[in-house]
C-alpha cells in the first residue's frame, strides 16, 4: 500500500502519546478505518442507537408500558434534590468499589504470581482456582454466601472456636453485610488472574536472568522488572475492574433477593436501577440514574488515564 | 404487531439454518393460527400446563401454541421488554399486584366482550369474577382462590407438646404461644414464629380486623398512624420477649421457599399464601400444617386470586386466546393435568373434575378454603399505582426498628411521611 | 527485605528445596479447598434427597443417587441435549466473532495513526459504561425490527461487530506490549499493515488471544440475560436459561437436577479453559529477538 511505503520513509508510527506533539505527516487513514470497520459498524448499527435512546428516555417519564412523556430536567432534579436512596446507593456502591478493587486485584495478582512459577500441577491449580469464578450469579453462591456469614455460619463456628467470641448475623446485618459482598467479588478473582498470568507471560524471561547474575532477589526482580513490565496490564485490569464493580448487579441481587437489604445496607447503585426501572416502572428516572453513573465512571476513568503517563510505560514506546 | 410467522419466515433469508433450528417446523405450520402464552413458574407448572395445552390443541387442530415459562423475577423484566417493544404474548399469566399496573397502562384487553362465550365464567360467583376486574372492566381470570395462610412446624410443636395455634387463636394468645414455643425449645436462633412486621399482607389483615383498610378508594392509605403504632408495636414486643426472631435472623429471609425461616429450622410459624404450601413442604423434612391468620374482631382474610390470566391489548388473535383461557380455567378435560397446582380452581365444574386427583397438600388447600367460607370479608378497594414501592418501604422502615435498633414512633412517622409521597409521585 | 532477598538469591540447598516445594502445593491445596467448598457441596447435593439439600452441609452424601441427573437431562420439554448444542453453538460464534473483530479494531488503536483514534478511543470506552438495563428495550425493538428476536442472531452478530470493547482495549494493551521494532522490521521488508497484523502481530499475541478466546467462549457460556430476553422458544433455549428455568422463586423449585446439571454445564466450560490456557505461553521469539 502506498501509504505504508511513505511511513515507511518516515521511520516510525508516532505513538500514541506523540500524535498531538508531531504533526500527522505519517497517517494510516485509509488502513485504519478499515480495521477499525466491523468495530464502527456496531457502534452506529448498534449500540449508538439504544444509548442516545436511553439518554433521551433519562429526560422523560417513560412507564415502558406506554410512549414517553418529555419531562425536561425532572428526573435529574428528583435525583440530586430529594432522593435519599439515591444518596444512599451512591455511597454503598463507593464503598464497595473502594473496598473491592483493590482486594481483588491484588488477591489476582498474588496468585498469579505464584502460578507463575514452574510448580508442577499448576495447569491443574490455575483450572481449579478459576472455578469460582465460573459459578458466577449461581444460586448456589447466594445459599453458600449465608451459610459462610449467617449467626449460625462458618465463620461464627470458627469464632466461638478459637476465641470463644458470638458473632453477629454478618450477611444480614446491616453493618457488616457490605463486606461480604466485597469478599465475595474478592474470592471471584479468576478474570484479573489470567490476564495476570498472560502478561507475566509477556515478560521476555532473559531479563530475570541477567538481574539474576547482577545479584537481584526476588523481591527487588519483583519491583525492578515484573512490575513495571506489568503495568499497562495492571492499568488494564484496574480500569476495568472499576468499571466493573460500579456496575455490580448480580451479586447483591442474589445474595438480597433484590431488595438491597437489610435496610438497603446492600442496595448497589444498578440495583436501585433496576428496581426503578421494571419493579416500580420508571424507565425514565432509570435512565438518569443510568446517565449519572456512566459520568461517574468516566471521571474516574479519565482520571486513571491522565495519571496512567506516570506509572504506566510501554514496550513500543522505549 | 409483527406476526411470528412472518418474521421467521423473513428470517430464512438473513441466517442460516443452524441459526434458526425451528424453520423447517415453521414451515408446515404456516396453515395454523399461532399464538403465544407466557406464565411464570416452576418446572412442575411447565409440564402440568404443556400437557393441558397439548389436549387443547388435539380439540382445536388448527392452533398451535407457543409456551413461553420462566422463573418470577425473569418473568416480569421479559414481559415488561417484551410489552415495551410490541411484542407481548397473546395469553399472558397475570400476578394480583401487577394487573392494575399492566391494565390501567393499557397494555392487556377488556375480557367482557368474550363473556360468556368463548369465555364462560358463569360458575366462578361473582366475587372470583370481581378479583379480575380492574376499574369496572374484566382485565384477569382468576386461576386459583387463594388467601393469606400461617404455615406451622407440625413436627416441632408435637415434639415440644405444644398446642399450634389454629383459626380460632387470637393476636393476644398468639404472642403468648410463640413465646411459650421459644422458651420450650430453648435452643439458640429457634423462635416461635418469624418476625411478621414487615409482611404486608399480615399487616393488611390487622388493619381490616380494625375496619380499616390498606388502601381506600381514591388510592390513599385507609389506616392510621396509631394502626401501624400498634402493629409494630406488637412484633417489636413479641421480638424482644423473644417469641418473634430476631432481627438479623429474620433478615436471612429472602422472599423464597428455602430461606424461609421455617424450613430453615429456625422458626415454627410463617406467614404465607395457601397455594404456597406445596413449595414450603418440598424443603422441609418436618411436616407442615396450615391455619388462618392470628384472629381479630372482624374478619381479616379474603380470597383473592393467585394468579391470573389476562390477554394482551396488541393480540390479533383475540377471540383463540380467549378460548384458550376458558380451556385452562374452565374446561374439566383440562382439569386432570393442571391439579391444584395454582390454587383451587375457583371454577366448580373444575374443582369437582380435581379432587380425585389430589394429593394430601392439595385437599389440604382445598379444605382451608373451604375453611374460609364464612370467615372472610369482601375484596378491598384495588392498591393504587406505587403500591408495590409501598410494600417495600414498609420492609425497609421495620427492618430499622428489627435489624437497626430504632424506636417504634419514629419509625411509624418515617413511614407515614415517605409512603403518600410515593403514593403521589407514582 | 534486604534480608529476604538474599535468602531468596542463594540457590537453596536441595532439600530446602523439596520443603519449598511441598509447602507451596499444600498451601495451593488448602486455598483450592477453600475456594472449590461450594463446588464440592453442589456436587455432593446432587447425590441427596431433595428435601435434605438445604438442611446438609456435609460433602458426604449419605444416600447415594443418580435420580437428579436422570430426570435433570430431561426434566423440561426438550432435553438437555439441545440446550448443550444451542449453547455450544452460540458461544463458539462469540469466540470467533470476538477474537476477528476485537483483534482488527484493536490492532488499529495500538499501531496505526489516524485521525480522531483518542477520540474513537474514548467512545469505545464509554460503550463499557452505561448498565445494560437501561439499553435493554431500545435494543430489543431494534432487534425485533430485524425480525431477530428467538433466534442466536442477537446473541451472535454483536460479537461479530466487535461490540464488547473489553476484548479491544484487552488487546490494546498487550499489543503495545509487543515491541514496535518488529513491525518496523517487517516494514522495511515491504510489508504493509495487513501483513504486519496477520504475521507478526497474531503468532505473537497468542496469550492474549486465548485468554480472550477463555473469556469469550465463558461469559457467553454463562450469560443468562441475552437469552432470556431474545430466545423465547425451548426450543432455542441455551444452558443457563434452561438451569433457571429449574428454579422460581414463587413456587417449587428442582434443585436437584439445578445442581446436577449446572455441575455438567460446568465441564465444556472447563475443558475449554484448560485447552485454551495451554496457549498462554511465553512469548518465545519476543524475548529472543530482545536478547
Amino acid at each position: 500500500m502506498a501509504t505504508t511505503r511513505q511511513d515507511v520513509s518516515a521511520g516510525r508510527i508516532a505513538r500514541p502519546a506523540e500524535t498531538a506533539r508531531r504533526k500527522p505527516i505519517d497517517r494510516q487513514d485509509g488502513a485504519a478505518y478499515m480495521f477499525l470497520s466491523p468495530w464502527l459498524a456496531g457502534l452506529f448499527l448498534l449500540t449508538l442507537g439504544p444509548t442516545l435512546v436511553s439518554l433521551y428516555l433519562s429526560f422523560t417519564q417513560f412507564d415502558l408500558l406506554q410512549a414517553p412523556r418529555w419531562n425536561g430536567l425532572a428526573n435529574y432534579e428528583r435525583m440530586f434534590t430529594e432522593d435519599q436512596r439515591f444518596r444512599n446507593a451512591l455511597s454503598v456502591t463507593f464503598w464497595y468499589v473502594g473496598l473491592s478493587v483493590p482486594l481483588k486485584l491484588a488477591v489476582a495478582l498474588a496468585i498469579a504470581l505464584v502460578l507463575d512459577k514452574g510448580l508442577r500441577g499448576l495447569t491443574l491449580y490455575r483450572a481449579l482456582l478459576y472455578l469460582p469464578s465460573l459459578l458466577g450469579g449461581s444460586v448456589a453462591i447466594a445459599f453458600l454466601w449465608r451459610r459462610i456469614f449467617a449467626y449460625d455460619g462458618l465463620v461464627n463456628e470458627v469464632l466461638a472456636m478459637a476465641i470463644g467470641f458470638d458473632g453477629p448475623s454478618w450477611i444480614s446485618n446491616p453493618n457488616y453485610s457490605i463486606y461480604t459482598l466485597v469478599i465475595l467479588r474478592a474470592w471471584q478473582f479468576g478474570s484479573p488472574m489470567i490476564i495476570f498470568l498472560a502478561g507475566l507471560r509477556q515478560i521476555p524471561q532473559d531479563l530475570y536472568e541477567a538481574a539474576a547474575i547482577d545479584g537481584a532477589g526476588p523481591v527487588t526482580q519483583f519491583f525492578r522488572i515484573t512490575l513495571p513490565l506489568l503495568a499497562p496490564v495492571v492499568f488494564f485490569n484496574l480500569v476495568l475492574q472499576t468499571i466493573d464493580a460500579f456496575k455490580a448487579f448480580t451479586p447483591a441481587f442474589i445474595i438480597s433477593g433484590g431488595t438491597g437489604g437489610p435496610i438497603d445496607s446492600t442496595l448497589f447503585y444498578t440495583l436501585y436501577l433496576y428496581q426503578e426501572a421494571f419493579a416500580y416502572f420508571r424507565m425514565g428516572y432509570a435512565s438518569a440514574l443510568a446517565w449519572v453513573l456512566l459520568v461517574i465512571i468516566a471521571v474516574f476513568t479519565a482520571i486513571y488515564f491522565l495519571t496512567s503517563r506516570y506509572w504506566v510505560y510501554y514496550q513500543d514506546e522505549r | 404487531m409483527f406476526g411470528s410467522v412472518s418474521r421467521r419466515s423473513l428470517l430464512g433469508g438473513a441466517a442460516g439454518l443452524a441459526l434458526a433450528p425451528s424453520l423447517g417446523r415453521d414451515a408446515s405450520a404456516q396453515q395454523r393460527t399461532r399464538l403465544r402464552m407466557a406464565w411464570w413458574g416452576s418446572t412442575d407448572r411447565a409440564r402440568r400446563t404443556q400437557a393441558a395445552l397439548e389436549v387443547y390443541q388435539r380439540k382445536n387442530a388448527n392452533t398451535q401454541v407457543d409456551t413461553e415459562s420462566v422463573g418470577w423475577n425473569d418473568y416480569w423484566t421479559r414481559l415488561a421488554t417484551q410489552v415495551a417493544g410490541g411484542n407481548a404474548p397473546d395469553v399472558i399469566q397475570m400476578d394480583y399486584r401487577y394487573i392494575y399496573e399492566y391494565a390501567r397502562r393499557r397494555a392487556l384487553k377488556p375480557l367482557d366482550e368474550f363473556v360468556p362465550a368463548p369465555l364462560n365464567i358463569t360458575d366462578f360467583g361473582q366475587a372470583n369474577i370481581d378479583t379480575g376486574k380492574v376499574d369496572g372492566q374484566i382485565f384477569g381470570v382468576s386461576m386459583g382462590v387463594n388467601s393469606t395462610a400461617m404455615f406451622y412446624d407440625k413436627t416441632a410443636f408435637e415434639r415440644l407438646n405444644i398446642r399450634p395455634p389454629d383459626h380460632n387463636t387470637t393476636w393476644a394468645q398468639f404472642a403468648e404461644l410463640c413465646t411459650n414455643m421459644t422458651r420450650a425449645a430453648n435452643r439458640r436462633g429457634f423462635f416461635g414464629t418469624m418476625d411478621a412486621g414487615f409482611v404486608e399482607p399480615a399487616f393488611e389483615a390487622f388493619v381490616r380486623q380494625r375496619g380499616k383498610s390498606l388502601y381506600n378508594g381514591d388510592g390513599r392509605l385507609g389506616f392510621v398512624r396509631d394502626d401501624l403504632a400498634e402493629y409494630w408495636d406488637y412484633w417489636d414486643r413479641l421480638r424482644k420477649a423473644g417469641g418473634a426472631a430476631q432481627g438479623d435472623i429474620q433478615a436471612l429471609y429472602r422472599s423464597t421457599p428455602e430461606t424461609d425461616l421455617i424450613t430453615s429450622g429456625r422458626a415454627a410459624v410463617t406467614f404465607a399464601h395457601s397455594n404456597q404450601l406445596v413449595a414450603w413442604q418440598a424443603v422441609t423434612q418436618n411436616r407442615l400444617g396450615m391455619t388462618m391468620y392470628p384472629k381479630g374482631d372482624r374478619p381479616g382474610q379474603y380470597y383473592k386470586p393467585s394468579m391470573l390470566l389476562s390477554m394482551s391489548a396488541t393480540t390479533t388473535q383475540a377471540r383463540e386466546a380467549a378460548s384458550i383461557i376458558n380451556f385452562i380455567v374452565g374446561d374439566a378435560d383440562a382439569a386432570p393435568a393442571l391439579g391444584v397446582e395454582r390454587g383451587v380452581p375457583p371454577s366448580a365444574r373444575m374443582r369437582q373434575a380435581v379432587l380425585p386427583t389430589t394429593d394430601e397438600l392439595g385437599r389440604a388447600q382445598i379444605e382451608y378454603i373451604a375453611l374460609l367460607a364464612d370467615k372472610t370479608s369482601p375484596l378491598p378497594p384495588p392498591p393504587p399505582r406505587g403500591a408495590g414501592e409501598v410494600e417495600q418501604l414498609l420492609r425497609r422502615v421495620y427492618e430499622t426498628i428489627s435489624v437497626g435498633g430504632a424506636r417504634v414512633p419514629a419509625a411509624v412517622d418515617q413511614f407515614m411521611a415517605e409512603a403518600p409521597r410515593i403514593l403521589e409521585r407514582a | 527485605m534486604n534480608a529476604d532477598d538474599a535468602a531468596f538469591a542463594a540457590p537453596p540447598a536441595r532439600g530446602l528445596r523439596a520443603v519449598r516445594g511441598l509447602l507451596a502445593h499444600a498451601l495451593l491445596i488448602a486455598v483450592c479447598f477453600v475456594m472449590l467448598y461450594p463446588v464440592l457441596w453442589m456436587i455432593a447435593s446432587t447425590f441427596k434427597p431433595e428435601a435434605m439439600i438445604f438442611s446438609d452441609f456435609s460433602l458426604w452424601p449419605y444416600e447415594f443417587s443418580l435420580r437428579a441427573y436422570i430426570e435433570g437431562w430431561n426434566g423440561l420439554q426438550v432435553s438437555f441435549t439441545r440446550f448443550f448444542f444451542n449453547s455450544a453453538l452460540v458461544a463458539g460464534l462469540a469466540v470467533m466473532g470476538n477474537l476477528i473483530a476485537c483483534s482488527l479494531a484493536a490492532y488499529a488503536f495500538a499501531r496505526l495513526n489516524f485521525r480522531f483514534r483518542n477520540f474513537w478511543f474514548a467512545l469505545m470506552l464509554g460503550t463499557l459504561m452505561l448498565p445494560y438495563h437501561v439499553t435493554l428495550i431500545p435494543q430489543y425493538v431494534l432487534f425485533l425490527n430485524l425480525g431477530w428476536v428467538d433466534t442466536f442472531l442477537p446473541l451472535v452478530v454483536p460479537k461479530f461487530l466487535a461490540v464488547d470493547a473489553f476484548f479491544i482495549f484487552l488487546m490494546v494493551q498487550f499489543f503495545r506490549g509487543i515491541p514496535r521494532e518488529l513491525d518496523e522490521a517487517a516494514m522495511m521488508d515491504g510489508c504493509g499493515p495487513w501483513k504486519i497484523y496477520l504475521l507478526i502481530l497474531m503468532p505473537l499475541s497468542k496469550p492474549v488471544l486465548a485468554t480472550a478466546a477463555i473469556f469469550s467462549f465463558i461469559w457467553t457460556w454463562d450469560d443468562f440475560f441475552g437469552p432470556l430476553i431474545y430466545l423465547n422458544d425451548i426450543n432455542h433455549y441455551t444452558v443457563p436459561l434452561a438451569l433457571r428455568s429449574f428454579v422460581d422463586s414463587t413456587g417449587r423449585s428442582e434443585w436437584g437436577p439445578l445442581f446436577a446439571m449446572s455441575i455438567l454445564s460446568l465441564v465444556p466450560v472447563f475443558l475449554v479453559f484448560l485447552f485454551f490456557q495451554r496457549l498462554i505461553i511465553r512469548g518465545i521469539a519476543m524475548s529472543g529477538l530482545k536478547g
